[in-house]
């Protein structure tokens, strides 16, 4: 698990009291309307997140750069890299 | 909601009005509730020869102040204590359950009319 | 006998065009929105369409609308879904005292869950001081909700004034818009809200049918959970006919609300000065010109409601008393107590609300409405003390 402390991001997807399977669907849709290079933060409260998203990135090849907690919920960081 | 007997009552009030010089008056409830009846009778040789009321409230409080009068109107004062409640709702073929407390007080108000015509022959 | 209907509170007759476009959801494109084959998808498309129709009715964009199964159901998804996933940063919810049953007792079962809930008093018309809300907003705070238009008093609220307050301090504000969406223009932009609960019996849509806007930002708690249905929002097979009857009525009253608002009141102004003019001791309730233009409510002294309705009944026409959803219960009505009307003045509530109705209907309704009234007081033994 990669932590990371204050990551800027360009935008971000708040997924907060959203269900699985939504946590592995917006943040596709997202990253389509981004440019190559942005930072996407993804906000959840589900912690099943943590594995499924850098999972999901490997398989589509986009870069995962680490994830924050915050009080309420888990900041996941993803970099647009195609 | 209502039985077709409710809706006669409702529709066509017997005995609906007031008794000037009445012999006795009995009044039950409160415009605050929504339901106030007034009863007033004449009584000749201990029969009721008249029966008027005035009734504040739904439906059900006019068809039960309506049925009462007729109920009681000819009838001998021991007879016109046995109505009660229970017999009114009977000769209505029933009352919505919500409307069995508040608007079932024509018994209570014919009764307390009768008494205050005996309190006041005893004095 | 001819039927008059002024009960359109309560509910409005489906209009054709709306029964027309529903019907092929029934049998010729059944399917579940959800199958990913053609009839599936094809449906799903649709959903969409009627989505844009109804944000299009409001001003708002189409992924800011939930369907529901309700006004209801969108006014408790409102409220819970809201408090339950803004929980951390507080737990301090306010409302108006006149709010709809689905409002107050949704607050209510947060109360349970140690929510802290302030009730907003009204004045005499039914408005809420904008200043009082901005003294009972505290930090704790996280939901505002004030209803748009009331469905017993008519009264229409300054929305704008209320949820600028409430975006000035960070709180969310959420508007329960069921009787006025269909009645008068509504635009969330205009409204400054978060949150508008929106219902089709106001628009000549179906019952079983309602949407909630909500801005993107919000977060919201699921209450029905289960598939990705509504965004995740909202689990359940989507009900498509009533989706697609809420859409078509939307769209045919983005065209034509303006119009009706100005022949509306017409007709309530017919109305009112008539009551006035024929019934002596009339009050009328809510707010003289802020209402809804097709919204006239009385209480009539020394008369009891429900009566008053049965007997009309009987001349073929439907009205209303106190509130439309609550007219079996027996208590007193919380709004008409809200705006300081008296008990036993309150037994004698009568509301009449218009949609399609004539000038002819009008003139009938006050001949009936006088008689039955004077019929009712010749009864009535606190009609004679006052007389007396």
């Amino acid at each position: 698990m990669k932590f990371k402390e204050d990551q800027p991001s360009d935008e971000t997807l708040d997924l907060v009291c959203r269900m699985c399977p939504l946590h592995l669907m917006e943040p596709g849709d997202r990253l389509k309307c981004m440019k190559k290079g942005q930072v996407l933060e993804v906000l959840t409260d589900y912690d099943g997140a943590l594995e499924d998203i850098p999972e999901w990135c490997r398989k589509h090849g986009q870069e995962f750069i680490g994830l924050e907690e915050d009080d309420d919920c888990y900041k996941l960081y993803i970099k647009k890299t195609k | 909601m209502y039985t077709d007997k409710v809706m006669d009552h409702f529709s066509n009030p017997r005995n609906a009005g007031v008794i000037e010089n009445a012999d006795g008056i009995g009044e039950v409830g409160n415009p605050v509730c929504g339901d106030m009846m007034a009863f007033y009778i004449k009584v000749k040789d201990d029969k009721l020869d008249d029966v008027k009321f005035q009734t504040f409230g739904c439906v059900a409080a006019i068809a039960v102040s309506s049925i009462v009068s007729e109920m009681a109107k000819g009838k001998s004062l021991k007879e016109a204590k046995l109505i009660t409640k229970k017999t009114v709702t009977e000769s209505l073929d029933g009352l919505p359950k919500e409307k069995m407390h508040c608007s079932n007080l024509g018994a209570e108000a014919l009764a307390k009319a009768i008494k205050d015509y005996e309190t006041k022959i005893s004095e | 006998m001819n039927l008059i209907y002024m009960d359109h509170a309560s509910a409005t007759p489906v209009r054709e065009q709306v029964i027309k476009a529903m019907v092929p959801y029934f049998d010729l494109q059944f399917g579940n929105p959800s199958a990913v084959y053609d009839m599936g998808f094809n449906i799903k498309q649709v959903i969409e369409e009627q989505r844009a129709h109804v944000a299009r009715l409001i001003g708002a964009k189409a992924n800011e609308i939930i369907f529901a199964s309700s006004g209801a159901e969108a006014n408790n998804l409102a409220i819970k879904g809201v408090a339950l996933a803004g929980q951390k940063k507080g737990k301090h919810i306010i409302i108006s005292a006149i709010e709809h049953h689905s409002v107050l007792n949704s607050a209510r079962f947060l109360e349970r869950m140690d929510f802290e809930v302030t009730f907003l008093p009204v004045d005499e018309h039914g408005l809420v001081d904008p200043e009082r809300l901005a003294k009972v907003i505290r930090p704790e705070t996280i939901l505002v909700s004030v209803m748009h238009a009331n469905n017993e008093i008519g009264t229409i609220q300054a929305i704008s004034e209320l949820s600028s307050i409430c975006r000035e301090k960070g709180v969310i504000f959420h508007t329960d818009a069921v009787a006025s969406v269909g009645n008068i223009p509504v635009d969330v932009n205009v409204l400054g809200v978060d949150l508008l609960s929106l219902s089709g019996i106001s628009l000549g849509a179906p019952k079983g049918t309602g949407a909630l806007y909500f801005k993107k930002n919000i977060r919201l708690m699921p209450l029905i959970h289960g598939g990705i249905q509504e965004m995740g929002r909202r689990g359940g097979t989507e009900n498509v006919p009533g989706i697609v009857g809420l859409g078509k009525a939307s769209e045919l009253a983005a065209n034509e609300i303006s119009a009706k608002k100005d022949q509306l009141q017409k007709l309530r102004e017919l109305l009112v000065s008539g009551i006035q003019e024929k019934i002596k001791k009339v009050t009328l309730t809510g707010h003289p010109d802020k209402r809804l233009p097709g919204h006239a409510s009385f209480c009539i002294e020394a008369i009891e409601g429900e009566a008053l309705i049965y007997m009309l009944n009987q001349d073929g026409i439907y009205s209303n008393t106190g509130s439309a959803c609550a007219s079996k219960a027996l208590k007193t009505s919380p709004v008409l107590v809200a705006i300081g009307v008296p008990p036993d003045l309150a037994q004698g509530s009568v509301v009449f609300t218009m949609n399609n109705n004539s000038v002819q209907e009008v003139r009938y309704v006050l001949e009936k409405l006088a008689s039955a009234v004077e019929k009712l007081r010749s009864l009535s033994p606190i009609w004679r003390e006052k007389t007396a």
